[in-house]
């Protein structure tokens, strides 16, 4: 039974030319799991916005979006209860201080008598696991934990379809696929019709019913998530698909494979794929160049720090050496203090035992923000926090007008950074009104505007889809070769796989292991890239798919 | 603002201090405290139901919630005091009812922090009044810097002697004189901080802030 | 968490106001030293040690300064003691000193007690039944500070490591304050639109909206609420019919001892022990039923 019909659909924001969807035809069946993906700015948040009437942008609208929420026949309109909501940012669509206030905020607005709200709520928290937390500030929680909440909060309205957008892209890896799981539990065991637009397709695109496909406004593709991967092998959008899918699109033409076979979706399948075609080429292995001995820039020894007297520490001998002109990664698990970590190589905190040295020189030596200019930079997790002015190029303007005092040649070295990192239509941005790859890329231009030779990095690929975080790696390569250090602390196994020169795990309070990526992942089994993961069994070493493919195809 | 506002705030201004005037009439200097706790519990009920009454969208409601949690939060900055000049500012740009709202509530919400007591509905009036005032007076505020300056030091002296009145009235039970001028004395480095950092805050937030709060309003058709 | 607490908001709001008119506005002496030893009692029952000690160390010197600078300021009375600067200080100035101080301390103790009794939650039921828009608007704002102060430190430890201010010059530490001030004001407004857009996902602003709390209203709640307003009528009746009147100026009368006045005084003393019943009938509940176990 089709339960949502969306015919023509053509949207245009005031005072833009182009469409943000562009003659949208699809059907929903009841039921259904759709996963909606694109690169950022594809106007897959509109279209999921447009089907939640209630959140409709302002503008010019042509076509039709029907509901069939009762199977009495379609119906222009939906109330906001049968269409429920999750948002990308777990903090910011919390409105109560309480979580069983906060629980309760949708059926108090649908008017239901406190008995019956009563007996929902403690349903829905305890169907969620939210019974431990009941009584708690929604402010103590985690961001799982306040993602979970958001969604028991839709949840327990009892909606008959479900549109998530990005709802994990603010998570680590770990409590992002626990989301899914719940989502994925609830479509399966409720028969709610879930809609979710990510970037994290590694785990859902096993998981989806159909795949909708959005480039520039256009559906470009709606169909099966096995026929997807065939029929978008040239878009750039293939770039974040599934390990798996791109391995077995790289491959297909060295097999013989028997006619129909279905593209594998999954570690397991991608497994079983490999190990019946290529197992003649089992053992053989990534050549790995290690990198010569530099000269270390960032060392730190034995570092202990604790916020307060009282509390615990969460470094507890840490260290760490970083080479010139190295990338260097740091993983471990949420809340384990990585982020500590980086604010105290920065500066930014201060170590009550053990010290930090920056090109030989400590930290407290540098007076008065030398260590910040022409030195070292730091870009945190929410790039807002760079950002104090009201427009991109104010923001630049004054952090070289503190630097160089009142320079004349402010407006060409903007303009030279600018062109690099691809960012001058921005300059009149308010920084707010940028997505979340667009932000970065500002941030990372302001940060090098103080011409750093070593950049801290914390989880830069949070919230990016594919193709900004490929544009991200090259741009990071590229600072690299003209002399960069980096020192990047991220929960993204693929991201770190691809772009680190050496990786450090982090664990209670220090590292506990440091080597080059391929000896890095490959040693691990669990903690490690879904490539590796898949061809373990033939290719030892082998943990991105370009490598994956390679030695297939025995060119490496 | 529409005819029955503009008559109902008059009343409202008239109102109050003739009720406080009649409270010294008639219960003399010793249940003077009173009358003025009655004034300040009923202004405070006829803005709230008239708040209520109101129909101001959701994000209204919470872009105050900001501004109140964030004077809330500013009160904890040591020794200075930016939280009346951010509730001028609100007023400015959101009117006298949202005004007295944000000065009422925000007195109230920080004193759940520092400590809530016999003052609590003396600040929410005060604070409350306060914000207005300043929705009342918004359009030369936004135009005039010295206005704004004068205003800003003017509230935060008015602010500090109405309460150091209430100090004396509780302790003495009537207007003790020379308690007064004590109190004034010894409060006098606190007032005049107070007035200066006000009008500082005022004159280096009023447009940053102002910014930001126009631009919501502007993206979001509040 | 107290027993006491765990009763209904409209409960415990009664029970503030019960205890808080008489002290503020009957000056007896049996009432005021009723009202501080209630307050003393029950802070000391819901209070650690650590705060109670601090607690003492503020208004013990208050309780003092407030008694010893009535005499200076007030020269009424007619039993002057001794002449300061040609002033007199008097006797009833300084009884009048000491009865202000117990007034204002217990009502300082009480509010203190009551802070924590009457918690945000409660608040925002309260307000939430007539005000809805409003009780919306105070749990917003509650959700909004703790943000506010996160925020606040990560911007500024960003702009920190930017450099851009030197940490030396104190004009531009005041200049970094107020760029990462309004930076996180700007901040805040875009969360607020977010949450806007949440709501109204959730159906915010349609009519007919109903409020749901976690508190009910148990027979005990019923009980106490009775009780207070019982006792409370009953002292009120004291003080409107002038049995309790006791004057300080010019000289002290005797403490009013009419039956009326006795009954007033009981009552009274009852308000300002229910918390405490509350709290020790818990306490040896409990006690009752471990030992049956």
């Amino acid at each position: 039974m089709e339960i949502l019909q969306i015919k023509d659909l053509s949207f245009t924001y005031p005072n833009t030319d182009s469409p943000a969807a562009d003659g949208i035809n699809m059907t929903v069946n009841q039921g259904e799991f759709i996963l909606v993906c694109g690169a950022s700015g594809c106007g897959k948040t509109t279209l999921l916005r447009l089907i939640k009437k209630e959140l409709s942008p302002a503008g010019n609208l042509k076509g039709e979006i029907l509901y069939n929420l009762d199977a009495k026949g379609f119906k222009e309109t939906a109330s906001a209860f049968d269409v429920g909501f999750v948002f990308q940012n777990p903090d910011s669509q919390i409105v109560t201080d309480s979580v069983w206030h906060e629980l309760a905020f949708g059926l108090e607005n649908m008017g239901i008598p406190s008995d019956t709200v009563r007996r929902r709520v403690g349903e829905m928290a305890s169907y969620f696991g939210i019974n431990e937390w009941y009584h708690s500030k929604t402010d103590s929680l985690s961001g799982g934990q306040k993602q979970i909440l958001n969604l028991a909060s839709v949840m327990v309205m009892d909606p008959k379809i479900l549109i998530l957008d990005e709802p994990t892209s603010q998570l680590d890896p770990i409590t992002a696929s626990e989301f899914i799981k719940t989502v994925y539990s609830l479509n399966r065991e409720f028969g709610i019709t879930v809609i979710i637009a990510e970037h994290r397709l590694e785990e859902l695109f096993p998981l989806a019913d159909r795949v909708a496909v959005m480039d520039g406004g256009n559906l470009i593709f709606y169909g099966s998530p096995e026929k997807a991967c065939g029929a978008l092998k040239d878009n750039p959008i293939f770039e974040g698909f599934p390990s798996a899918v791109k391995i077995f699109e790289g491959t297909k033409d060295l097999t013989e494979l028997p006619e129909g076979y279905q593209c594998p979706l999954t570690v397991r399948d991608c497994k079983k794929y490999l190990n019946a075609n290529f197992s003649h080429l089992s053992g053989k292995e990534v050549k790995v160049i290690s990198p010569e001995p530099a000269n270390p820039v960032i060392e730190a020894e034995n570092l202990y720090f604790r916020y307060d007297k009282n509390l615990p520490d969460i470094l507890r001998s840490m260290s760490i050496s970083v080479c010139e002109n190295e990338i260097m990664g740091i993983l471990g698990g949420n809340g384990a203090g990585k982020t500590t970590a980086l604010n105290v190589i920065a500066g930014a905190e201060m170590p009550y035992r053990g010290h930090v040295k920056i090109y030989g020189k400590k930290i407290k030596d540098f007076k008065n923000n030398s260590l910040y200019r022409n030195m070292l930079a730091y870009l945190p997790q929410d790039p807002q926090c760079i950002f104090v002015k009201n427009k991109v190029s104010e923001d630049f303007e004054a952090a070289l007008a503190a630097l160089n005092g009142k320079n004349q040649n402010i407006g060409s070295e903007i303009e030279r950074i600018s062109e690099e990192l691809g960012i001058s239509h921005l300059q009149n941005m308010h920084p707010y009104d940028l997505s979340g790859g667009e932000l970065q890329k500002c941030a990372v231009a302001k940060l090098m505007l103080t011409d750093p030779k070593i950049m801290l990095l914390d989880e830069p690929t949070k919230g990016l889809d594919a193709v900004s975080k490929n544009k991200l790696i090259s741009l990071l390569r590229k600072l690299r070769s003209k002399g960069m250090t980096f020192l990047i602390v991220t929960h993204d196994i693929e991201f770190a796989a691809g772009i680190c020169d050496r990786c450090a795990m982090f664990f209670d309070g220090g590292i506990i292991s440091q080597s080059a990526p391929n000896e890095f992942f490959s040693s691990n089994r669990f903690y490690t890239t879904s490539s590796h993961r898949a061809c373990r069994d033939i290719f030892p070493n082998a943990i991105l798919t370009d490598e994956v493919i390679g030695l297939c195809r025995g060119n490496v | 603002m529409k005819a029955k506002q503009i008559i109902s705030y008059a009343i409202l201004l008239l109102l109050v201090p003739a009720a406080i005037v009649l409270g010294f009439l008639i219960f003399g200097s010793g249940g003077f405290i009173y009358s003025i706790l009655a004034v300040s519990v009923l202004v405070c009920a006829a803005f709230f139901l008239s708040f209520e009454k109101s129909s101001h969208k959701s994000g209204v409601i919470l872009i105050l919630a900001v501004m109140v949690a964030l004077s809330v939060a500013s009160r904890f900055i040591p020794y200075v005091n930016p939280m009346s000049a951010l509730i001028i500012i609100t007023a400015m740009y959101f009117g006298a009812q949202a005004g007295f709202i944000t000065g009422a509530m925000s007195a109230l919400v920080s004193n759940f922090f520092f400590s809530q007591g016999p003052w609590t509905p003396f600040q929410m009036f005060a604070w409350g009044t306060i914000g207005f005032i300043a929705g009342l007076l918004c359009k030369p505020l936004k135009k005039s810097k010295i206005l704004l300056a004068l205003f800003g030091a003017f509230s935060g002296i008015v602010f500090s002697l109405f309460m150091d009145v209430l100090t004396v009235l509780w302790q003495d039970g009537y207007f003790n004189a020379s308690r007064y001028l004590a109190v004034l004395y010894t409060a006098l480095p606190f007032t005049a901080l107070y007035a200066v950092t006000n009008t500082v805050f005022l004159l280096l937030l009023s447009r940053p802030i102002g910014n930001k709060l126009d631009r919501i309003k502007t993206k979001y058709g509040l | 968490m107290s027993a006491y607490s765990k009763l209904h908001p409209l409960t415990c709001l009664v029970g503030y106001l019960c205890i808080l008119i008489p002290a503020m506005f009957i000056k007896n002496p049996v009432i005021q030293l009723t009202s501080l030893l209630g307050s003393v009692l029950f802070l000391s029952v819901i209070c650690d040690r650590k705060t109670i000690g601090s607690d003492l160390g503020f208004y013990i010197p208050l309780f003092v300064l407030m008694a010893v600078t009535n005499p200076l300021f007030s020269h009424n009375g007619a039993t002057p003691l001794f002449f300061m600067n040609g002033n007199p200080v008097t006797l009833e100035a300084v009884i009048y000193g000491i009865f202000m101080s117990v007034m204002i301390t217990s009502v300082l103790l009480w509010c203190k007690c009551y802070g924590i009794i009457i918690n945000s939650d409660k608040i925002v039921y309260l307000f939430g039944k007539s005000l809805p828009k409003l009780s919306l608007l105070l749990s917003a704002a509650l959700k909004f500070i703790p943000e506010l102060k996160r925020r606040f430190r990560l911007t500024s430890s960003a702009q920190k490591t930017l450099g851009q201010y030197s940490t030396e010059s104190y004009t531009d530490r005041i200049k970094r304050m107020c760029g990462v001030f309004s930076s996180v004001i700007g901040w805040s407004l875009e969360n607020a639109v977010e949450k806007n857009n949440s709501m109204k996902a959730r159906g915010y602003g349609m009519p007919g909206r109903s409020n749901y709390s976690i508190f009910k209203m148990t027979a005990a709640d019923k009980t106490i609420s009775v009780l207070y307003i019982a006792c409370l009528s009953l002292t009120l009746a004291g003080a409107f019919t002038g049995k309790l009147y006791f004057s300080y100026y010019p000289t002290v009368s005797g403490i009013p001892d009419s039956p009326l006045a006795l009954a007033s005084y009981f009552s009274y003393f009852v308000c300002a022990m229910i918390p405490i019943i509350v709290e020790s009938e818990e306490a040896i509940r409990w006690k009752y039923y471990r030992s049956k176990i």
